[in-house]
Formats: C-alpha cells, structure tokens, sequence
C-alpha cells in the first residue's frame, strides 16, 4: 500500500505558514513585553486652551503620558514585588538578578526568534522562562496569569513541533 | 522660613449670620482663605512628617514632585512605618531625617522645622494640629479634622491663636478639575441653571472593606499602644472602625464628598437626616453602610443632597458628585472615568461653549429607542453627554499640597484652611447622630459653629 501524496506540497505549505505564524507571536510576545519592562508614564504639559488661551487651572490635554526610558526599567513590576519578597520559598538573592535580566532576555529571546537565530534553543529557553514566570505566578496564587503562560507554553511545544518546516531563518543549527 | 497671618476671628454670633443665611455664608464658604504667610527667609521648607503610615506614604509621593521641600523629621509610634519612611524619604533626597516615636520630643528637639504634614488616625489629628501650631509650624492636616467635633474646634482656635497656617486635606478644592467647573461651569456660564438636587456616593466592595491585618512579628508593643491610645494591635491598624477614634464610613469617605456639596452651593445646609446599619459587618461599632439626606436653602431655592457610603458593595459607578439642575447635570469625581457632563433637551444649546473650549462633546447620546418595556409618554429624550475640556497631570493630592507650600512661602492663599474646613465639615459631624437617634437634625448656633 502506498500513501497519497498527491498533495503533500499544499500540506507542507500550510504547515510552514503554520510555523512561521507561531514564530511571529511568540517573537512579537517576547519582544514587546520586553520592550514594555522600559515603560513609564509622566505628567501631561499639553495645557488646554479655553477661548484662545492657556487655561489658568492647569487642566491638561491629558493625565498622564507614556514613554520609554532605561531608567524606567523594571523586570518586576514593583507592585508584584514585595508580594514576592514576602514568600518563603522565594530566594531573596535571586530576585533582584531576575528583576535585571527579565527584560534583556526577553528581548534577546524574542529577536533571536524573530530572525530565526537557534531557533529550537532559543525556544526551549523561551520556555524555561516562562516556567519561572509561572512558579512565581503560583506562589502569589496569581492563577490567570499562570493559565495565560501555559498557553504560551502551548505556543512554544507547537512551535517545537513544526520546526522541521521553519524556513526564513539566518542560524538553522540548534 | 517665617511668616505671620493675618486672622479674621469670628465668634458665634457672627459664624450665625454667616453660615446659616444663605447669601453670606456664601461668602463664607466660596471665599479663599484670608489667610496669607508673609515673605519667607528661604525658599527652603523644613517639613516634619506626623505619621507615615498608608496616607502619610500618598502624602510623601505627592511631595516628592515639589521642589523645594527638605523632610528634616519623621515622627510615628510603629517602627515599621517609620523606618519604611525613613528609607523612602533618604532614596528621595540622600539625606536621613531624624527619627521619633514621640511628637513632644520630636518639636523639643527639632530646630528650624517650618512644617507638619499630619496623617495620623482621626482622634489624633486634633492634639497633633494643635501641638504643631503652638510650636510655630504650619500644618497640613488630612481629613476628617477630628473624629469629635470639639477637637476640630480646638484646631480652629490654635490656628487662629498661632497665626500659623492650618491646611486641610480636602485635596479637590485645589483639584483643577473641581475649581475649573465650579468656577467656569456652574458659577460663570451656569450650564445647571438651578441645581435642585444633589447625588453623591462612595460605594465600595466587601474585598476592599476588610480589616487590615498585620504581621505579628511588627506588632509594636502593648505599653506603646496603651500609651497612644489603642488597645491593641488590631485596633492601631483598623482605627477606622472604632467609634472613639474615628467618624466612620461617613467620615472616612462621606467627608470629601459632602464638603464638595458646601463648596459648590457655598451656604450649609438647614438638616440632616441620616440612616444606617450594621448590616454585613456586625461586629464594628461604626456603620457600614450610611445614606443621609442633607436639605440647603440657597439663593435660587431647596436644594436637596442625598450621600450614601456603602462599604459592602462597589456596583453603582463607584464614587462621584452628581449636581443635577434644570439645565444640566455636572457628574464630578476624583477620578476623570467618573465625569460625565449631561444637558438636558430643553437647555439651550452649547455649540458655543464647545466652539470656544469650555466643553468637550463626548458620543451623541443615543436616541430613545421603541420599546416594549417602557410607556413612552413618560420618557424624557436623552440627555447629551460631555466631558471637562481637561484632566489633571499629577497625582490628586499634589495641587493641595502645592498651594499649601505656596501660602508658607507667602505666595498663595489656602484653599481650604481649618476654618473653611471646620464650616464645611461641622454638618458631617451630626450624620452619625441623627442615623443612631433615627431623628432628623435642624442646625442651630451650637451645630455648626466654633
């Protein structure tokens, strides 16, 4: 007996469309939570003009406005960090660490899968650090977020799968 | 910093006329404070902190966005928020204030302080105000001035005996968005037309209402809590619950609000009339959930304002203002999510106001739909809906804060000094009152006044 394979070129198109499809998520995912860790809000200046002029209560076009800057930067949210500091099981020397690299490497991950450099290892990294995010989500009982990561998790055993048809890449290897 | 004030003393008889006659208590209530700090040494201000504890942190956040301000002292009974305090206010400036468990000690020793900031519980606020001002500082002091009356009087009376300068924490009056619409909205282009009614309500959920528990191995020692008058640890950390020190729901959150009500009518009210229940949290000795109904006389007629505080449910738009005329119906809340302008069909049109920045038009209103469920010769068209022209850029305690630091170097007026407070709050205090007599209260001298 002898498959059909009739139509294997329309299957193998669909299956790297379906590859690269995941891969872009998971990228943009990665690349703009990293890029968002940089993120920071001030104070509006746009002062409203009532009948053609400034206003004199310093009603503004808006609250506040967002921006991005180094010095903005937090790997954890401050709000989920004394949270995490109160847990026991917490290691408390490694908490600023990962509240340092958190952004870079979702950064570094991210680009490296959008560009498809080592994108199996890149992957698997991405993986394990979704797993952190979720063992510190579960101490903090934080179970959407745990459910959110999960399909992520999801996304990147898929990904896995369909590596065999990941075209566009610049490293193939790993 | 130095400065002397320039205090207009009112006695009963005089507070009487003013606050009880509609046309002049007006004044009394729309007028800024006469008060005004002369020329300053130094445009430095050595500032103590009196309690840093949750308010006393939304205090220090604020402040930081000030320039020109040295934090020279900390002063709290629970180490754990003083030192947290501590900590924030050297990241902030590089320099370590000076510690203090007491404020006896704290005024004794401290040289060359020119302010307090108190955010201690409500029963303190009165003996910690008074003590500040006899020692020659000016005061910001949260809300609610005391949790009895008598010690807000006090408050009044060492402001005026000081000649310092006494700020309350009713943080809208120096909200851009509240002095914007009552200044350009109701009071100069009138878009209410006459205010008839008032709906005002804080309501907030079971989850946000709970008691605040705390780590036993911070607790501060029982001779400490004796000493400052708390039982105990459960007590120093849910002061607001207790009716020996603390208003309650109607004053922790209701005084805001109803001081919104006097300002923007600027007479106080004739009565109060006031309900309320222990009904989900038995075991508190204040009311969980209040509404009272305050009656006005103003000079274009009875006003009516109704004010709830529900701690056990937070459905119902959460807390805002609403000031409902025959024109228009100005919603104003604290939070921008929560103001909405509505005009009534018959008003006249505001195509000019928006033309010229005064209104912003939000989405037309929808028009009233055909429908089963309702008898249609009963409705009213549909109010269109429309926003303030602008939002406030800093954080909501930070314009009161500024104004005060601007009348201590000289160069502003309070907004919202002891005595203006005292006039707007002395109606709040009766609400508890007359909701435990279940009696209905006509103001006379003796309510109302200092």
């Amino acid at each position: 007996m002898t498959a059909d394979t009739s139509n294997q070129p329309q299957q193998t198109l669909a299956l790297v469309y379906a590859a690269l499809l995941i891969r872009l998520w998971l990228a943009v995912r990665a690349i703009q939570t990293g890029i968002e860790k940089f993120a920071g809000t001030k104070a509006a200046t746009d002062v409203v003009s009532i009948d053609g002029q400034p206003n004199e209560y310093g009603l503004t076009a808006g609250g506040s406005v967002k921006f991005y800057s180094s010095e903005n930067y937090h790997g954890v949210p401050e709000a989920l960090m004394g949270k995490f500091k109160a847990e026991p099981l917490m290691l408390k020397w490694a908490l600023p660490v990962y509240d340092m690299i958190l952004g870079p490497l979702l950064l570094a991950l991210g680009i490296n899968i959008l560009i498809g450099l080592a994108s199996r290892t890149s992957l698997f990294l991405l993986g394990l650090l979704y797993i952190s995010l979720t063992w510190g989500l579960i101490l903090i009982k934080q179970d959407e977020g745990v459910s959110w990561l999960g399909v992520h998790m999801i996304l990147i055993g898929m990904a896995l799968a369909l590596s065999q048809y990941n075209r566009f890449t610049v490293l193939k290897k790993w | 910093m130095n400065q002397e004030t320039n205090t207009s003393t009112l006695n009963r008889r005089s507070f009487l006329g003013k606050s009880l006659g509609a046309t002049s208590a007006g004044l009394v209530l729309g007028a800024p404070n006469i008060l005004r700090a002369s020329e300053s040494r130094s445009d430095e201000i050595n500032v103590a902190m009196v309690g840093f504890g949750k308010q006393g942190t939304v205090l220090f956040d604020a402040m930081k966005n000030i320039p020109g301000l040295r934090f020279q002292a900390v002063c709290d009974i629970w180490d754990y928020a003083r030192k947290g305090g501590m900590g924030k206010i050297r990241a902030h400036q590089g320099e370590m204030p000076k510690a203090y468990t007491d404020i006896d000690e704290m005024l004794a020793t401290e040289k060359g302080l020119d302010a307090a900031i108190v955010s201690t519980p409500d029963f303190w606020h009165s003996p910690h105000t008074v003590k500040c001002l006899d020692a020659g500082l000016n005061v910001y002091c949260e809300k609610m001035m005391s949790n009895t009356i008598d010690g807000a009087r006090d408050m009044v009376r060492a402001m005026d005996r000081s000649g310092k300068l006494c700020q309350i924490g009713h943080q809208r009056r120096s909200n851009p968005r509240y002095r914007y619409t009552l200044d350009q909205l109701i009071n100069g282009n009138k878009i209410c037309g006459q205010i008839v009614n008032i709906n005002g309500q804080w309501n907030r959920a079971v989850t946000s209402s709970q008691d605040i528990a705390f780590n036993p191995k911070l607790a501060i020692d029982p001779a400490v809590l004796t000493k400052y008058g708390f039982k105990d640890m459960h007590q120093f950390m849910n002061w607001r619950t207790y009716r020996d020190l603390s208003g309650g729901p109607i004053s922790d959150l209701g005084a805001h609000q109803i001081d919104i009500f006097n300002w923007f009518l600027g007479v106080l009210p004739k009565s109060v009339y006031a309900s309320g229940g222990n009904d989900f949290f038995k075991q508190r000795e204040h009311f969980d959930n209040v509404m009272a109904i305050f009656d006005y006389d103003t000079p274009q007629g009875g006003v009516r304002a109704f004010y709830q505080v529900l701690t056990t449910t937070s459905a119902g738009g959460g807390y805002y203002e609403s000031f409902m005329g025959s024109e228009a119906t100005i919603n104003i809340s604290e939070r921008s999510a929560y103001t909405n302008i509505y005009r009534e069909s018959s008003a006249p049109p505001w195509d000019e106001l928006v033309g010229r920045g005064f209104l912003k038009r939000q989405a037309a209103a929808a028009p009233a739909a055909a429908s089963s469920d309702a008898i249609a010769s009963y409705e009213s068209a549909a109010p269109e809906a429309y926003a303030l022209p602008g939002d406030i850029s800093k954080p909501p305690h930070q314009p009161h804060l500024e104004n005060f630091f601007e009348a201590v170097r000289g160069k502003a007026k309070l907004n919202c000094d002891a005595r203006h407070a005292f006039e707007s709050e002395a109606p709040i205090y009766w609400v508890n009152p007359s909701a435990l007599s279940r009696e209905p209260i006509t103001f006379t001298t003796e309510h109302l006044s200092v």
